[in-house]
């Protein structure tokens, strides 16, 4: 979610709430006889108030599983999230009077920090990457697809390869392609002699079609567009001219094969930092939920 | 025909069912949204199962309670029915006493309310200048007026001046000293020699063992002296006001002026008369030591006296006198006495006589063993400083000159800033009036504090 003009009602009164709670705060800690204590009646409203933003922050997770239910607009769900959830932490610290405590409230208040911060690090991430994807990743797809669409750009090399320079043997045949369904013949394919077709024989086998078929290694030289530019323009000098639009289609090929990765790797950055955030938000709050009910009891 | 990438195509490429099948990134989260939080279950019933519930103490407990640190139940004590567990007054008072602060106060605090613990290795007799302020901002008694000021938040906020400074008040004590004079330069010392003296040569505090420079020369090379007065003049004990080297001792004549001020009664003794004897006790001394010299002395029973010369200038004969030896002590005593009387005690003690008795009284010193009755004060804790910078000796001229220092001169350190030094009331106050307290019978066995097994039927 971009963070946009739409938020300013949210920043006004987060930043008018945190305000309060810290002028209530230090009044209470000057004028109090002990300073700032969590079970003090101002320390038992930070407590609670603060537990009701985490609450709601983590009720997001539950409202996404059922979006079908009339429980008010996502983005509005999303932006109370955010900006409930981040001010959920200073009213925690005002809680606590700035101790961590024990081992439970130790244990609370660090995972409250690592969420809080992960959430921080994930909204930079959502606010950035996006834009950077649509501009990097033009030919982006979904990303649960992407090795779907590997195979089948594997597939579709092999096929060019094979229309110009006679059917791969079987040693050389990709063990990571499925059987295709439905051959893509190029009309302007001209099948070349086997010494006219050997450069592109050689490049393919030893150059392109290992790069698409290991997507997690990262020094192979078409991996870089320039060098990968460089070594289709010496193939195409090796090369009659009749065959160089499939040169080109192979290019395109490899090309889309770079943005997949770069697809990846922004999705992961994306998202990865959801690995830690939701787990964690969980325990929180179940450790939350314990914490309360041992620290109204003592 | 070059490769396209068409709407047709690319929709062609994608599976329709994709968001059915798991993947890795889908698979880890499921796995840690489960784990974790059921990590973090299992973590506190693995310490419930082992009875261990510090995990959820508040803080670490003060060094005086850290043996109690894994038995939450010796304070925080359930009763059936009752949800709150909270230490109460009653475990505090299971193991200590606390005696009550005054019989007129509107307020008795908690003992929780005060003494907060589970802050870490805190005192916790170290309370919150707040604490006392609950009541002392706005003082209220029971019955008639306070006695103290009644708007005191604490040290630098409206706390009054001493009440020893307020102009009413003069140092009660007798004894005739001029503070200035002893801090002279070049006093003459016992030995004819001139010295600097210096507030040590005088005042020391309890338990400090060095030689008293002007100390009778039977004291001089160590002593001890050691106060009884230990209370203040309300009755109230003060629990470690006075436990080692606190206040000041009593200066004594023995150990501070006997050695310059030698209380000598007759030019035929060297020694001086003793000191502190009751006067009647000091005539039967004279009386003694007359009769001793003249017993020896005969010869002296017969004084001559050299008679004034004539108005002519010509001298006269001497007037000669033949004495008995009673004549003689009585003559000699009432001479004795009547330097003591006028000049030797009369230098620093008062002196009164009565119509018809026979000897003055001699004022008591009524020398102040502690100024501040209601406060505890530790010079031993301040021994870097000079006596001079709080005590306004050496420009001292009377005896009647209150010393002690102002409350601003305390202020000065102690005080709120950043770099002040501890200004909370527990420093010179105390809370619980002490001389109340009851002796406590512990209901705690060894093991209920070590965690041990309890001891089988027949060891102790």
């Amino acid at each position: 979610m971009r963070i946009d003009a739409t938020h300013r009602k949210w920043l006004r009164a987060s930043l008018g709430i945190a305000a309060a709670a810290a002028t209530a705060y230090i009044l209470n800690a000057l004028m109090s006889a002990h300073g700032p204590r969590g079970g003090s009646a101002l320390g038992l409203t930070f407590g609670i108030v603060g537990s009701a933003f985490m609450l709601f922050a983590g009720l997001l997770g539950a409202r996404n599983r059922v979006p079908v239910w009339r429980l008010g607009r996502a983005q509005t769900w999303m932006r109370g999230h955010l900006w409930l959830g981040l001010l959920s932490l200073p009213l925690i610290l005002f809680h606590s009077g700035f101790q961590f405590g024990g081992t439970l409230t130790t244990v609370l208040m660090w995972l409250l920090i690592l969420v809080v911060a992960s959430g921080i690090l994930g909204t930079a991430l959502q606010h950035y990457l996006p834009s950077r994807m649509t501009g990097d990743v033009p030919m982006e797809t979904i990303f649960d697809e992407i090795a779907s669409v590997r195979a089948q750009l594997n597939r579709e090399a092999d096929q060019l390869v094979a229309a110009v320079c006679g059917a791969l043997d079987a040693a050389a045949a990709n063990p990571a392609v499925p059987a295709p369904s439905e051959s893509r013949e190029p009309a302007d394919a001209v099948l070349l002699d086997a010494e006219e077709g050997l450069p592109l024989r050689r490049f393919y086998l030893s150059e392109m079609r290992p790069f698409l078929n290991r997507p997690h290694e990262k020094q192979a030289a078409l991996a870089d567009p320039q060098r990968a530019a460089a070594a289709f323009e010496q193939l195409r000098t090796l090369l009659p001219l009749s065959v160089h639009s499939i040169v080109k289609d192979l290019e395109n090929i490899c090309e889309e094969e770079r943005q997949l990765r770069r697809q990846v790797r922004l999705h992961h950055l994306l998202h990865d930092w959801l690995l830690v955030h939701i787990p964690l938000s969980l325990a929180l709050l179940v450790l939350g939920a314990v914490h309360a009910w041992m620290a109204l009891r003592y | 025909m070059p490769r396209t990438r068409t709407t047709k195509k690319l929709a062609q490429r994608i599976d329709l069912n994709y968001f059915k099948r798991s993947s890795p990134l889908r698979r880890w989260r499921t796995w840690l949204v489960v784990g974790i939080p059921a990590l973090a279950v299992v973590w506190l019933v693995w310490l419930a199962v082992g009875r261990d519930d510090t995990v959820y103490s508040s803080g670490g407990l003060s060094a005086a309670h850290a043996v109690l640190n894994t038995d939450c139940a010796a304070c925080h004590v359930r009763e059936a029915g009752r949800f709150s567990a909270a230490a109460t007054d009653m475990a505090c008072l299971a193991c200590h006493d606390g005696p009550i602060h005054k019989e007129k106060q509107m307020f008795t605090p908690t003992c929780a309310s005060c003494h907060v613990d589970h802050r870490g290795p805190v005192r916790l007799a170290a309370t919150s200048a707040a604490s006392c302020a609950q009541c002392h901002a706005k003082l209220r008694v029971k019955s008639g007026a306070s006695l103290i000021a009644n708007q005191i938040e604490g040290f630098g906020e409206h706390h009054p001046e001493f009440t020893v400074l307020l102009a009413r008040h003069t140092d009660p004590g007798t004894i005739k000293l001029n503070h200035a004079v002893h801090m002279k330069k070049d006093l003459r010392g016992p030995d004819g020699k001139p010295v600097q003296m210096a507030c040590q040569d005088c005042h020391r505090m309890r338990g400090v063992i060095e030689p008293w420079p002007y100390a009778d020369p039977q004291l001089r090379p160590a002593s001890v002296f050691a106060s009884t007065d230990t209370a203040s003049p309300d009755g109230r004990a003060l629990r470690g006001a006075l436990q080692g080297p606190s206040i000041m001792s009593p200066v004594t004549y023995s150990t501070a002026c006997a050695a310059c001020h030698v209380l000598q009664f007759d030019k035929r003794f060297t020694e001086g008369i003793p000191h502190g004897k009751k006067l009647q006790e000091l005539h039967e001394f004279l009386l003694k030591k007359f009769q001793e010299y003249i017993a020896t002395h005969p010869a002296e029973l017969r004084i001559v006296r050299e008679p004034d010369r004539s108005l002519t200038g010509m001298p006269l004969q001497p007037i000669a006198r033949m004495l008995t030896p009673w004549q003689w002590v009585a003559e000699r005593t009432a001479e004795a006495e009547e330097l003591l009387w006028r000049k030797t005690c009369k230098q620093c003690h008062s002196l009164a006589k009565a119509q018809g008795a026979p000897f003055p009284e001699i004022a008591k010193p009524s020398l102040l063993a502690r100024w501040m009755p209601r406060a505890k004060f530790s010079h031993a804790a301040h021994q870097m400083l000079t006596c001079t910078s709080c005590h306004a000796a050496a420009t001292s001229t009377e005896a009647s000159d209150v010393l002690m220092p102002s409350i601003a001169i305390c202020q000065s350190c102690h005080n709120q800033s950043a770099n002040g030094a501890e200004s909370r009331c527990f420093l010179c106050h105390t809370y619980h009036d002490w001389s109340r307290e009851k002796p406590v019978r512990g209901k705690f066995r060894l093991h209920h504090i070590t965690g041990g097994q309890p001891p089988q039927p027949g060891e102790q």
